[in-house]
């Protein structure tokens, strides 16, 4: 290995000489402009302060307002899962099962005076109509409207009846079919289901 | 003027083919138009078709002398066509497109000549409709012929309408025979039957396991000595509710 090259440099004797020293030689420079200056000061602050970051900031790395809220919504989705709506029903209903029941429409047929049946049918909304059709009207829904009892969202009607088995269904504001849930229905063979009803059963 | 429902079928393609073969074949050009109920009666015809009326405006002249051939079909087989132009009029009121109606009422009619086979020519109307449900429902021919021999001619209506129903309830179907059968053989057992449906269908609203309970009950509840089936163990049992009796 070489030996370390030996640089002419004379060290001073202490601190104190070499400012001295140093500042002779300051004062032996020619004096600045103004400009000379101004150009000097820019470079140190550039030096000192940091330019802002244009580039990192279009790059979205810098925090902002919503990433707390993005944050929010993900941990709140994650934990209550809004897509599993069964289990949520289910976890719901598991004490007291009438939640699914509830909404579906409810009815009742039973035997009157004069051989007519009463027809009737409850719905979970406001309707401004309903019909009934079936086998004794010809499937006219304009032959046999259903009246509204009170404001409880019960439809009836009364419709005379000979002894035979009779299918129907019920038209709401006169688009929607709708079936009595509890009632006996008919397998759907192609137009949708309905319901049966049996009058004077021959027993 | 009678033509086969194969016929009508030719003229029917041949319609949609040609307008001008449909407008030839519209209801006001042909003499079979004016095809009711009361000229059938005065032909003599059987008295099926005097109940209830089939109105062809309600449907296209290609549906409408497509449904008469099969009608006319039916009645030179020995079937009821009552339960046919119901559900051909169904079928309009529901809006839907004359070639499903078509296939609906052909569909129905083999499935009445079925249950035919099964039940006995001695069967009612409303029986064979019944039985025909009762089969599409997915129960098979010795379930069906089972429950009509437990009662007389004419009166197994209610127990096939309610073993139909119970197949909707997710009862299984060697328990909804089993069931049925029993309580159909007591005496004035129709109200016992719907009572039966009731009951199933109320609790089949929380799930079929359910609904087999609720049979199970109400058949300890109404014949006497039966013993019915251990409650199965199901998923969707409910743990706090005791089925609705």
């Amino acid at each position: 290995m070489a030996d370390p090259i030996e640089l002419p440099f004379e060290r001073p004797s202490d601190e104190a000489e070499l400012i001295a020293r140093l500042r002779v030689s300051y004062r032996a420079l020619p004096t600045p402009s103004p400009e000379q200056i101004q150009r000097c000061a820019q470079a140190v602050l550039a030096t000192a302060v940091p330019a802002p970051v244009r580039g990192v900031r279009r790059r979205g790395l810098r925090p902002q307002w919503w990433w707390g809220a993005a944050a929010a919504a993900t941990l709140v989705v994650t934990v209550m899962r809004p897509w599993r709506g069964e289990e949520t029903q289910r976890n719901a209903e598991s004490a007291f099962a009438v939640g699914a029941a509830a909404a579906q429409p409810m009815g009742s047929t039973r035997v009157e005076g004069d051989g007519e049946i009463r027809f009737e049918l409850t719905l979970p909304s406001t309707a401004r109509a309903v019909a009934i059709v079936g086998d004794f009207n010809g499937w006219d829904e304009k032959k046999t409207p259903m009246a509204k009892r009170g404001g409880e969202g019960t439809w009836s009607v009364r419709v005379p009846l000979s002894p035979g088995r009779y299918t129907y269904a019920f038209v709401v504001d006169g688009r929607e079919w709708l079936v009595d849930a509890l009632a006996p229905q008919v397998p759907d063979a192609g137009f949708g289901p309905a319901n049966a009803v049996i009058v004077d059963g021959g027993d | 003027m009678a033509l086969s429902g194969a016929t009508w079928l030719l003229l029917a393609h041949l319609t949609t083919a040609s307008p001008v073969v449909g407008a030839m074949l519209a209801p006001s050009a042909m003499p079979t138009a004016r095809w009711t109920a009361s000229d059938q009666q005065a032909l003599g015809q059987p008295p099926q078709l005097q109940q209830v009326q089939f109105d062809a405006a309600r449907f296209d002249s290609v549906t409408a002398n497509t449904l008469r051939g099969l009608f006319e079909d039916a009645l030179e087989m020995g079937l009821p066509t009552k339960p046919l132009i119901n559900r051909a009029l169904e079928g309009s009121a529901r809006r839907m497109t004359g070639d499903r109606i078509v296939r609906v009422v052909r569909e129905l009619a083999a499935a009445l000549n079925e249950a035919r086979g099964v039940m006995g020519t001695g069967s009612t109307t409303d029986e064979l409709v019944a039985g025909a449900e009762a089969l599409r429902a997915g129960y098979d021919a010795r379930t069906v012929a089972a429950v009509r021999a437990t009662r007389t001619p004419g009166t197994a209506v209610t127990a096939l309408v309610v073993l139909t129903d119970l197949a909707r309830s997710g009862v299984p179907t060697d328990r909804a025979r089993e069931a049925v059968t029993s309580i159909a053989r007591l005496p004035r057992s129709d109200e016992a039957l719907l009572g039966l449906q009731m009951a199933v269908a109320r609790n089949a609203q929380r799930g079929p396991g359910m609904a087999l309970d609720a049979l199970n009950r109400y058949v300890r509840g109404t014949i006497p000595g039966a013993s019915g089936l251990s409650a199965p163990a199901t998923t969707d049992r409910k743990p706090v509710r005791p089925p609705d009796s």
